[in-house]
């Protein structure tokens, strides 16, 4: 709409932001800024399962809305990008809609298993010095540019 | 009730810096995961350069925080369900190109794809779910204490 902010934020600018969110949220609540931790008491709250955190909700909220601000307000919103050029360019859409899916289906399911996931355990858990976060991290790093590399050989380097 | 709009402001913050850095992009991701581009890498690194060391500092000054008590992290040794988590995660990752913060955002940005990554990650979440009862923080990454009051 205004177009305030058309261009991509540089890491260094964007990275420490983030890195005082982190340290903000531990100083107003003492927790951690984990988001498959909001998925898990969303979907509580959907299936009105007793005990939600209820704050975490909101967060996932937020999350939308601070997109949505982003993207629709502070950009110029006639411009729509799927994001997912690099991948349409590829595969059609009958193979990218099976991958998304399936792909985020089991990031979900491995995020519950290791019990976070880039924010949680890769930055929230990394910047309290957890080893296990650490782990879950360097783990994750290693298999999805391992899959990265997998894709980029079966598609003849051309993803 | 103060806690959710604050949790609604964090969640905000927190995604208007992932739209920011395109970090909703399948694009932006895939570019790092193939080593083209280090910019996420660096955001990443940034970030616990600036919050690990406040952290540390908060934590040893003993403060005390106006919704969850004293200041306390939390460190844990890696076990098995880490390493095979993590190792599940990345694959899921580096294929969907997304992962469950950015992909709230992809759907805000009107990437239509970011409505089927939503679906499949609260479905893979409560694939897991279903396996065992698991305990109330699940997904948040590593803290002690969960704070339920807030309604």
């Amino acid at each position: 709409m205004f177009d305030v902010l058309p261009d991509r934020l540089a890491w260094y600018v964007g990275g420490p932001i983030l890195g005082l969110l982190i340290v903000g949220l531990f100083v107003v609540a003492n927790q951690p800024l984990g988001a498959s931790g909001a998925y898990v008491q969303t979907s509580g709250l959907i299936r009105r399962r007793g005990e939600v955190v209820v704050w975490r909700v909101w967060y996932f909220v937020g999350l939308f809305v601070g997109g949505l601000l982003v993207t629709q307000v502070l950009r110029e919103g006639a411009e729509i990008r799927s994001g997912y050029d690099a991948l349409r360019d590829v595969f059609p859409l009958w193979a990218t809609v099976p991958m998304v899916f399936g792909g985020a289906t089991l990031l979900g399911y491995g995020a519950a298993v290791a019990g976070g996931c880039t924010s949680g355990h890769g930055m929230c858990g990394t910047a309290q010095r957890s080893p296990a976060s650490m782990a879950v991290t360097a783990t994750f790093m290693t298999t999805a540019i391992l899959t990265t590399l997998a894709l980029r050989v079966v598609t003849g380097g051309d993803l | 009730m103060k806690l959710n709009v604050i949790g609604l402001l964090f969640g905000i913050a927190f995604g208007g810096v992932l739209a920011a850095s395109n970090l909703h992009e399948y694009d932006t991701i895939h570019a790092m995961l193939r080593l083209d581009e280090f910019d996420v890498f660096w955001f990443m690194a940034s970030a616990i350069a600036v919050s690990a060391p406040l952290l540390y500092v908060l934590e040893r000054r003993g403060m005390r925080t106006p919704f969850g008590g004293d200041l306390s992290l939390s460190r844990s040794m890696p076990e098995k369900h880490h390493l095979q988590g993590g190792a599940l995660f990345g694959v899921g990752w580096a294929i969907a190109g997304t992962c469950p913060a950015p992909a709230l955002v992809m759907v805000s940005s009107g990437a239509m794809l970011g409505l089927l990554a939503i679906p499949g990650i609260f479905l893979g979440l409560h694939l897991r779910e279903r396996q065992q009862q698991s305990g109330q923080h699940v997904g948040d990454g590593e803290h002690r204490t969960t704070i339920t009051t807030g309604r």
